[in-house]
Formats: C-alpha cells, sequence, structure tokens
C-alpha cells in the first residue's frame, strides 16, 4: 500500500497486457489456426476418391513432400459412390498439370493421412476449380497387408464370375476366399470348400473372373503356399486343350498342397518320415 | 447480511450450511456488482494485488511444468518411437487439464489466502463494521473488488502458464533432447484447435476456476470468527475447500466440453 497509486494502474495494465499477449500467442502460433494464414488466397481443385480412408478437413495436401495447401472440404459426391474432395492450395503453386495423379497417403504406419500430388507431364494446367481426373484412394491397412500375405486383391466378383469345381486329396489350409491366380495374377477367389463324402477328397469351388474365359479345360489346379509362411491359395497352370473351361465344369488335374512336415521329411530321409526316428532325433 | 454460517455439530449439515450460505453471498456479490462500479480504481489495485503480482510464482511454475512434462513424455514415447509427437501432448494436456487446474490452484494458495486473510482481519478488527457506519456498502467496496478482479485474473494467469509451460517444453524438447523444431510445432498446430482446446480447455476453465476460487476466498473472509484463531481457519478452509472444489469442477467441466 505503500506505492502511489498510479504504479498499481500501470502494472496492472501491464499484467492484463502479458495476459492478452500469451493468449494471442496460444491462439495463432500453437493451434491450427497457425495453419490457414493463407486463406482465401487459393486455388482451389477438386478430386474425388473411392475412399478416403481417415483424411480430415485441414489435412495438408503436399507436392513432393512439402506442404503446399490443405484439404478444405469433404463430401459425398452427389449421387455417386465417391467422395468430393476440394483442395485449397497456395496460389504460388498453380501450375499442377491436368494429368497429375492425386493420392491419399499416410505419414508413417500409424500418422494422419494427407493428400500428396503427383505432378503429370501434361503441358495443359489444371484451371482453379477444377477438377484432378487422376485419383488413388487410400490403401486400407488391411488391404496392404493382405497384398503383403498374398491372401489380397481379391475382387468380389459379385454376378461377374463362374465357377468350376476341382477335387485335390488335400487342401491343407485352403480357406473360402483364398485367391486363385494364373500366372502370379488374382483371377478369382475359392468359394466354397468342403470334404466330398463319397469321394473322401476335398471340393474346392472356384469362382472366376468372367474377363478370363479362354482358359484351356485341360489346365491344372494346384495348391500352393505364398512364401514359407504365407496363406495358401489355388494356381491355375493352363493347358493346351482347344475347348474352354465353362460355368459349372470340373477341373480333371489337381495337385494337392504340399505338407511343410513331408517335405521335410523326405528332405531329411528320403520320403520314410517314420522309419528313422531315433536317427533323426539322435543327429539332433 | 447473515454473516456467519449457521453453527452445527453434524459435518454434512455444517457442509450443506456452508455452500448454501457460499451460494447466498455470490447473490449478493453479483448485486453489488453495478455499485462497485464506483470503486473501479479499487478493482485495479486487487487486480494488481491478486493478478500482477502473482505473475512469478505462475511463470516459473508453469516453465517447469512444461519442462518436466516433456521430460517425462520424451522417455515414454521414445519406447514406441513416438517422441516427435511429445510436443504436442505437452501442449494438449497443457491447455486441457494441467494449464487451469495447476493456475488455479496456485492462484488459491497465492492470491486466495491473502484475500481470506485481509479480510477477516478487517472483521476481525471491526473496520468492516465501520464501513456500515460510514454508510459505505462493504460488499460494493471490499469484496466484489476481489472478486471481479481474480475473474479477471485467472484467465490471463492461466495464459501466460500455459505459454511459460509451452517454452518449458519447447526448452527441454528441442534445445536439450534434440527433437526437430519443426516437427514440434506441425505436431502441435497440427492437433491443438482453438475452440475446444484453448477457449473451452484454458479460457472457460479458468474463467469457472476463477469464479470459484475468488468466491470461496472473499466468502471465507466475509464469514470468518472475529477472532485470531477464526482467521487462520477460514485462511485454511480457502485453500482446502478451493482445491476440492477446483477439481471436482474440472470433472465436471471436462465431461460436458469434451
Amino acid at each position: 500500500m505503500s506505492q502511489p497509486r498510479s504504479s498499481y494502474a500501470v502494472g496492472t495494465g501491464l499484467f492484463i497486457v502479458l495476459g492478452f499477449a500469451a493468449l494471442a500467442y496460444l491462439a495463432t502460433q500453437t493451434s491450427s489456426v497457425a495453419n490457414n494464414v493463407r486463406q482465401g488466397d487459393s486455388y482451389d481443385v477438386s478430386a474425388q476418391f473411392t475412399n478416403i480412408g481417415q483424411l480430415k478437413e485441414r489435412a495438408p495436401v503436399k507436392i513432393a513432400g512439402v506442404r503446399v495447401g490443405q484439404v478444405q472440404s469433404i463430401t459425398l459426391a452427389p449421387g455417386r459412390d465417391a467422395a468430393e474432395v476440394k483442395l485449397s492450395i497456395d496460389k504460388r503453386y498453380d501450375h499442377i498439370p491436368q494429368d497429375s495423379v492425386a493420392t491419399i497417403f499416410t505419414s508413417g504406419l500409424l500418422g494422419d493421412q494427407y493428400v500428396g500430388i503427383d505432378y503429370g507431364s501434361a503441358k495443359q494446367m489444371v484451371a482453379a476449380g477444377g477438377t484432378l481426373a487422376r485419383t488413388k484412394s487410400s490403401q486400407p491397412l488391411e488391404e496392404m497387408l493382405g497384398k503383403f500375405f498374398g491372401a489380397g486383391g481379391v475382387v468380389d466378383n459379385i454376378g461377374g464370375s463362374y465357377t468350376v469345381k476341382a477335387d485335390f486329396t488335400n487342401v491343407g489350409a485352403l480357406s473360402a476366399g483364398a485367391p486363385v491366380k494364373m500366372a502370379g495374377v488374382v483371377i478369382g477367389s475359392v468359394q466354397s470348400v468342403r470334404a466330398d463324402p463319397t469321394k473322401l477328397n476335398a471340393e474346392v469351388i472356384l469362382a472366376i473372373d468372367k474377363r478370363y474365359d479362354q482358359i484351356p479345360d485341360d489346365s491344372a489346379a494346384a495348391v500352393f503356399t505364398s512364401g514359407l509362411i504365407g496363406s495358401q491359395y489355388v494356381a491355375i497352370q493352363p493347358g493346351g486343350s482347344p475347348d474352354v473351361l465353362k460355368n459349372g465344369d470340373e477341373m480333371i488335374l489337381t495337385q494337392s498342397a504340399m505338407q511343410l512336415e513331408d517335405l521335410i521329411g523326405k528332405f531329411l530321409v528320403n520320403g520314410s518320415p517314420s522309419d528313422k526316428k531315433d536317427a533323426g532325433s539322435g543327429k539332433q | 447480511m447473515n454473516a456467519r454460517a449457521p453453527q452445527s455439530r453434524n459435518v454434512v449439515t455444517q457442509s450443506l450450511a456452508q455452500i448454501g450460505a457460499c451460494g447466498l453471498f455470490l447473490l449478493t456479490l453479483l448485486a453489488a456488482v453495478p455499485r462497485s462500479f464506483r470503486y473501479l480504481r479499487e478493482t485495479t489495485r486487487q487486480l494488481w494485488f491478486v493478478g500482477a503480482m502473482s505473475l512469478t510464482i505462475i511463470m516459473v511454475c508453469g516453465l517447469f511444468v512444461g519442462m518436466v512434462l516433456m521430460l517425462q513424455l520424451y522417455h515414454v514415447l521414445s519406447i514406441f518411437g513416438g517422441t516427435s509427437a511429445s510436443g504436442m501432448v505437452v501442449a494438449l494436456s497443457v491447455y486441457r487439464e494441467l494449464g487451469p487446474v495447476v493456475t488455479a490452484l496456485l492462484f488459491a494458495g497465492r492470491a486466495g489466502t491473502a484475500v481470506t486473510a485481509e479480510i477477516g482481519l478487517m472483521r476481525a478488527t471491526d473496520q468492516i463494521s465501520a464501513m456500515e457506519m460510514m454508510a459505505v456498502d462493504p460488499v460494493a467496496y471490499v469484496a466484489t473488488p476481489r472478486f471481479l478482479a481474480g475473474l479477471i485474473a485467472m484467465p490471463l494467469l492461466c495464459c501466460v502458464f500455459c505459454a511459460m509451460a509451452i517454452f518449458g517444453g519447447h526448452l527441454v524438447g528441442v534445445t536439450w533432447l534434440g527433437i526437430d523444431n519443426g516437427t514440434f510445432w506441425s505436431n502441435m498446430t497440427a492437433q491443438v484447435d482453438v475452440h475446444t482446446d484453448i477457449v473451452n480447455g484454458v479460457l472457460l476453465k479458468s474463467l469457472a476456476f476463477g469464479a470459484v476460487v475468488s468466491l470461496i476466498a472473499v466468502f471465507q473472509g466475509f464469514t470468518t470468527p472475529p477472532t485470531s484463531e477464526g482467521v487462520a481457519y477460514a485462511t485454511t478452509r480457502t485453500v482446502v475447500a478451493s482445491s476440492i472444489a477446483i477439481l471436482a469442477l474440472d470433472f465436471v467441466l471436462t465431461a460436458f466440453l469434451m
């Protein structure tokens, strides 16, 4: 109470100014406001994606990894099964070739998603308000893992496939939904696997895409494993017959799944795994 | 005005009576707000006392809270390889919880006790009665300026606290532990939202805590028994009641605002 009154006023004023300065700092420098400083003066283009995954509004738009703008809005394109994403890009980068590809990427394994634009080579540029025609949608992690383990990439050919039957003496771990491949390319999927009660073998129904209707009817079907510990799939090895497989046909030539135990047994003791058990364990 | 809460031995009844008396006192305070505009200079003086004088402790504590938070987070997040997110986590936890709560607790200890003791001594030395004799409304002249000052000072102090915590986190994280400066800021700005974190977290919470702490401090001062022992009890009760009220209100506010 010893100080004159005016010093209270000055000190209090300083305190209030400092408080508001701190508030302004918090609000503008450490929050999302810092990301949209350049608002309004932007170059807007839109792109349609079939799947946007976890993309959010205000997600970054990057060209060559450099942030050039942000996602302005995400709406469902009217009457279509596609997401319309409006990108608001800095005016300085308004020379995007028309055949550029917009892709939804994930930063890191667990990071947020962003839109990356890969420049094309066209002479014509996308006009402001225009649309990037070429897009790549977000890749769901399940699909990527599936591809990695060989079980993915199976297209649901609803109404667009024909079925053939194949009998195997042993299908291993083959299950419904596993891919059917020809020359390593997925052409269909396993529709069902069941044991035949009379023939005492496994009856596998394969659903093959209608586009691949030129498969010779003496082609062989084999159950393979992708990699050492990968999942199993059916491989079709084309034959030479002039006739083609048709809906409901049966594939005669089949090759069953190799059991890893059998293979190792064959390799070690020439095909009689149970004979020389003592010798085997003695070596180890 | 009934100065003293009804005496009773039952703890529950006593607490209820306290809460009720506190609520009534709040109404008296609010009713006196228009009359207290006459004493604007007194409000400024109180703002200086509870706000500007608390700056040192708030800034130092904010700095250390930010620093220790960053240190802890860095070591935990390095297990998962997510140290780049530590700046963002420091910002979010300080804005949403630690900033308002720690500032309010410090404010109750630094300013609330002083207000209670001052008013309690005024009552013990009959200064309040003297004001009434001179036709000066003690609520409008003593209580309301202190309440308003607390209400204004808390959000400002909380902003300073948060800014210092971010600075402390930056100091430890970027300067000492070697997190990339750009990653530190970009992760923060990607996640901190002005509405949910700054307005709802920092401003609204600290405003509510400022109102509660100031109300409890002024109320305890006004209702203290006019003895030196009574002033001591009232000061203790201010800290205890404020801390409980802050933490309970924090839970309620978080549940509603999130």
